[in-house]
């Protein structure tokens, strides 16, 4: 099929309301969804910890949180197969091929990338921020939320890319979660099945989707920031 | 005149380096102090010793006439000591919530800030920033919110780190009419300054650090 009627027959799929290929969409937003939800406020913290206080193994944490980013998905994916299967030491929570399955591997993807952007985030930030806020009698955990506040703009960077990376990403869902029609199939790995059938229709207008959020989410982020580099020039 | 404030020992090193060490610095309740020396001397580096920002050794620490140490950084000390710094940071909120800001940290309701930060507010004369952006401010007002976000919380000791430079003509001459309604409040101020009109200021006694000692003027 030439890639023009693939299209043409992509968008006419995704128009038609197509109730298993709009299935597939609300899985995949699901699960994302509520692994970022869940992984944010950990790993936030995290960087926010790792970035402003000094303790033994502080440079290896880095190096870590760092290195990970660039773990491939199919890696965790074969861990959390490893540690979910029957005979894995989390068997008995009975999550393989099941959606909290994938949303635990889509907390452990997104993780790494939002502690080491918002540890970026954090250290980049004024030194003042967190030191006047300490000189005027703020606790820790206000001090914590002034710096975040300051840095809001890179948080929101750190959990949209977090975003792109969990909802993109096909190697630990494919493993995880096993493809399951209706339950477990999210846009990635519709894309690879639809693809080795020979259905690119389908596969391009999963694709579309793709590209569609992320633009929808960055374009979020770009107005959200506004004019945030000038006024930190300013600041 | 009773002392604040009196570390005994006071040594700060960068590394292998020693910065100063200081037999014995005291400062008096309600007195303010310039404390002068070259560049690199160490002045700010002691005013943040002080604000507990940096780490020093010291062979005793006593505020108040109670016995403290300078690490872990005491909460009485915290809450009576306020520092400033030269180039004043405003979070990105507003002028109001600036000002603010401590008495909110030390778990006072909004609406009662409210009353003191209309105070402070008239007392350094920023009424009319109140909802302004706070990153859009001169370097002047920029001071003077700073002055007033540290006199709210009403200190008894307060740091100023070179609260005139870098300001001139009205916007220098308003930071330095604020600082003696400050001491006359009662705290003490200790200002790391080279204003000649700031070590002029009445009743100012001046301290000096000049190769890694304290010279008591």
């Amino acid at each position: 099929m030439p890639l023009l009627d693939a299209t043409h027959s992509a968008f006419a799929l995704l128009f038609s309301g197509d109730a298993t290929l709009w299935g597939i969409i609300w899985i995949s937003l699901k699960t994302s969804l509520i692994g970022l939800v869940l992984a944010a406020p950990v790993a936030v913290a995290l960087g926010y910890g790792i970035a402003s206080y000094r303790f033994p193994g502080r440079r290896v944490a880095i190096w870590l949180a760092q290195a990970a980013l660039s773990l491939p998905t199919v890696l965790i994916g074969l861990l959390l197969y490893l540690l979910l299967s029957r005979q894995g030491p989390w068997g008995g929570l009975h999550w393989l091929f099941t959606q909290p399955g994938i949303i635990l591997g889509q907390f452990v993807i997104a993780i790494p990338v939002l502690v080491a952007f918002t540890l970026a985030a954090v250290q980049a930030a004024d030194p003042r921020y967190a030191e006047t806020a300490i000189a005027h009698g703020a606790s820790g955990w206000r001090v914590m939320l002034t710096l975040l506040y300051e840095v809001r703009f890179g948080v929101m960077a750190a959990v949209i890319s977090g975003f792109g990376r969990v909802i993109s990403e096909v190697g630990c869902a494919l493993m995880v979660g096993g493809n399951i029609a209706g339950e477990t199939r999210t846009i990635t790995t519709a894309i690879a099945l639809e693809t080795s059938k020979g259905e690119f229709a389908h596969g391009i207008a999963l694709g579309i989707v793709l590209v569609s959020i992320a633009l929808l989410m960055n374009g979020a982020l770009m107005l959200l920031q506004g004019d945030a580099p000038a006024a930190r020039g300013r600041a | 005149m009773s002392t604040l404030l009196a570390i005994e020992q006071l040594r700060k090193r960068h590394g292998e380096r020693l910065l100063f060490e200081i037999d014995r610095f005291a400062i008096d309740t309600a007195r303010a102090y310039v404390l002068t020396g070259v560049n690199g001397a160490g002045k700010s580096t002691l005013l943040r010793i002080l604000a507990g920002l940096e780490p020093a050794e010291a062979a005793g620490v006593e505020f108040g006439q109670q016995p403290m140490q300078l690490a872990p950084y005491p909460q009485a000390m915290r809450e009576a000591i306020v520092y400033v710094h030269q180039h004043p940071i405003m979070f990105s909120t507003s002028v109001a919530h600036n000002i603010g800001y401590g008495l909110l940290a030390r778990g006072m309701s909004k609406a009662q800030a409210e009353a003191h930060v209309e105070r402070a507010m008239g007392w350094a004369g920023v009424e009319h920033l109140r909802e302004s952006d706070p990153a859009r401010l001169s370097g002047g007002e920029k001071q003077r919110v700073a002055l007033a976000r540290a006199k709210v919380l009403r200190p008894k000791l307060l740091l100023l780190d070179e609260p005139t430079a870098n300001l001139d003509g009205a916007a220098r001459e308003q930071v330095i009419a604020l600082i003696p309604t400050m001491i006359e409040a009662g705290a003490s101020v200790v200002m790391a300054c080279h204003d000649r009109d700031l070590i002029g200021l009445p009743g100012v006694r001046r301290l000096k650090l000049r190769d890694g000692r304290m010279e008591y003027r």
